[in-house]
């Protein structure tokens, strides 16, 4: 495996040695053959296109749409690059696998902070270059070593205002309160939100939440089980919510304002303890279009306009605090740091998550089924 | 050469290209997982320890076992009446039904688990048929639970089971019915003491096929079952993508191999399997 890398690692410096014209076409395909790859390949693909685009890693859908208008433009405009996109979601697992394998094809990954901390320390990523990444243009402890916060997203739940019309659910408290508040509850089947929103719920105040007391939160999260169901997706919850199946849901704020569009207000978003995840940008060990360029990429996606261009288009909170103040009035709702919201959230420890977010999220799945 | 040519047929010739490609790109990744069960993270046999030592995979397994036990059962039992009135069908009926049932494998697993959502779901038609009524008065709980899961896993099943039990009872003979009715069995005796009897390498292919096809679900069981319903499919996914536990990944990868390979092996001491998959009645 190091071998791999270490080839792709000459290959790639190459490629951009040959660009610059600094080695000229013979010796670099005579590398190309020491190296094993086929020239054909590389005359036409990768290790030298390598050098003039940047692949970002997201989730697809309208995020290749919004990253590009809200990132992608201003970046090729200042750097002269190109953007294209691989959407099919970087997973830990996936990550992990690409860059053992060697064969590094994505520069920039839409992840979660806590990918920085589980995957950072053993060698997958490559550190964030803090000469270029402004630490200043996110929140104070959300720019770590292999990985810095650009957006946030925000765990909050909804409720049907027709089953709790007179009397709306609060808070975690009345969420977890089945007498008081009948009715069935999604929860998010991966832990994440859903153990926090349990501590509070039992009283836990929103700053003293980490390190979380997994035995406590999980009794609380068992004693709704019977009245409980669980999602692993947007999509899958949105439905639950648009044919009345959850009458509470914990949910992400952006898939929140959806979810009150489509079912013209009969759903109603509760933004009280709403939780605060960053959103982080990471970068594959050996990643192929340089150290250099991605680092611009993600300060590019730091900046006022592209932090308000993705809270517009994808409906996610920007994490720069210049542009808390900037936030239209029709999005501050959902958006979880906007001056509407941001006296009452709390905030996610991406360190706790990385280091024992495994755990958890096996010991949660062993509570729930 | 000659001496090569003396010792090995000819014929492997033929197949040697496709015994290349399977070991490279069939076997050696299998081996892998293997070796990673034994591997990560550290060398030693600790990934099968969990196995007694963690109650959480304990229920997973039992889990998975109890609902393709389940799943097997009812979809053989629905797959042998469907077989049966296919082989009793006029000609013409038996090709139109056949055609369904082949339509049928065309229709993705997430289509139907979703169609079985809007159906038997909280609003669904069925609910709210029976609340208009008056039949019941709380809408019954049909989906997000085992019910739901065991319902869409045997939908997508029964016709798995159809095929082998239909190319098994068309090769009965069936004078030997007639010679049962005409020694003066009735149609009921000659069913349980004839019928079912010939019909069981049918039987036992059925439910090996079903069996070993549901020990893999995953969509179903993530969607029907709410959440609260996890095998191993589903496990196995969530170690390898989001808690990067390869290592038990790859030991219930490894597990569920053998224990498909070792009830192969079970049922070949009974019968002759590539009589059982070919459907044949006889050896």
């Amino acid at each position: 495996m190091q071998d791999k890398q270490f080839m792709k690692e000459t290959l790639i410096e190459s490629a951009h040695a040959y660009k610059a014209g600094r080695m000229d076409r013979r010796s670099f395909l005579a590398l190309c053959g020491m190296a094993g790859v086929a020239t054909a390949s590389v005359i036409a693909g990768d290790a030298k296109a390598a050098a003039d685009h940047v692949v970002m890693w997201n989730w697809g859908g309208q995020s290749v749409e919004c990253h590009g208008s809200a990132i992608g433009d201003a970046f090729t405009k200042a750097t002269g690059l190109g953007v294209k996109y691989d959407t099919s979601g970087p997973l830990e697992g996936k990550l992990r696998e690409m860059v053992d394998s060697g064969n590094v094809t994505a520069d920039v990954a839409d992840g979660d902070l806590f990918n920085a901390v589980s995957l950072g320390p053993t060698g997958h990523l490559e550190p964030i270059d803090y000469s270029i990444v402004s630490k200043e243009k996110t929140l104070p402890n959300y720019a770590l070593e292999y990985g810095v916060s650009i957006i946030l997203y925000g765990y909050a739940f909804v409720y049907d205002t027709e089953v709790y019309g007179d009397n709306p659910p609060k808070d975690w408290k009345d969420f977890f309160d089945t007498a008081g508040f009948p009715g069935t509850r999604a929860l998010y089947k991966w832990a994440n939100g859903s153990l926090e929103a349990a501590l509070m719920a039992d009283g836990v105040p929103g700053d003293a939440l980490y390190p979380l007391d997994m035995e406590r939160a999980l009794n609380k999260v068992k004693s709704i089980k019977d009245d409980s169901i669980y999602w692993g997706s947007g999509s899958e919850v949105h439905s639950m919510c648009v044919n009345g199946e959850a009458s509470m849901a914990i949910i992400w704020q952006n898939r929140g304002r959806n979810i009150e569009t489509d079912t013209e207000g009969r759903y109603k978003l509760v933004n009280n303890q709403a939780m605060a995840m960053p959103g982080a940008y990471i970068v594959p060990k050996g990643n192929p279009a340089g150290r250099d360029a991605v680092m611009k990429f993600i300060a590019t996606a730091q900046e006022v306009p592209a932090q308000l261009a993705l809270l517009d288009c994808l409906g996610m909170t920007p994490s720069n605090p210049a542009a808390f103040g900037e936030i239209p009035e029709d999005q501050q709702p959902y958006a979880i740091t906007s001056a509407m919201n941001i006296d009452k959230i709390v905030y996610n420890d991406p360190v706790w998550w990385g280091e024992n977010g495994s755990e958890a999220v096996n010991a949660f799945l062993d509570a729930i089924s | 050469m000659r001496v090569l040519g003396r010792h090995i047929s000819p014929g492997w010739l033929l197949v040697a290209p496709l015994l290349l490609v399977v070991l490279a790109f069939y076997a050696g990744p299998l081996a892998n997982i293997l070796w990673l069960s034994v591997t990560d993270p550290e060398p030693g046999i600790g990934n099968y320890q969990k196995l007694y030592q963690t109650d959480a995979l304990g229920r997973i397994l039992w889990t998975t076992f109890r609902i393709c036990l389940i799943t097997t059962f009812f979809s053989v039992a629905l797959g042998y009446s469907v077989a049966y009135a296919m082989v009793h069908a006029h000609a013409r009926n038996q090709h139109v039904m056949l055609t369904f049932l082949l339509v049928s494998f065309w229709i993705s697993v997430l289509v139907r688990t979703f169609a079985w959502l809007m159906l038997l779901g909280r609003n669904g038609l069925v609910n709210e048929s029976m609340e208009a009524i008056g039949l019941i008065s709380e809408p019954v709980r049909f989906m997000r639970n085992e019910l739901g899961v065991l319902i869409g896993m045997v939908h997508y099943m029964v016709p798995y089971a159809v095929l082998p039990l239909l190319a098994n009872m068309q090769t009965l003979d069936t004078r030997v019915m007639a010679a049962s009715r005409n020694l003066g069995a009735t149609g009921t005796q000659t069913f349980w003491r004839i019928y079912l009897p010939l019909t069981a390498p049918g039987l036992i292919a059925a439910s090996l096929l079903v069996f070993i096809l549901s020990l893999g679900f995953y969509v179903t069981p993530a969607i029907l079952g709410g959440g609260k319903v996890l095998m191993v499919a589903e496990y196995i996914s969530v170690q390898l993508l989001v808690t990067l536990n390869w290592g038990t990944a790859a030991m219930l990868g490894t597990l569920m191999l053998f224990s498909v390979l070792a009830l192969l092996w079970l049922m070949s001491r009974f019968m002759q399997l590539s009589a059982a998959f070919g459907g044949g009645a006889t050896r």
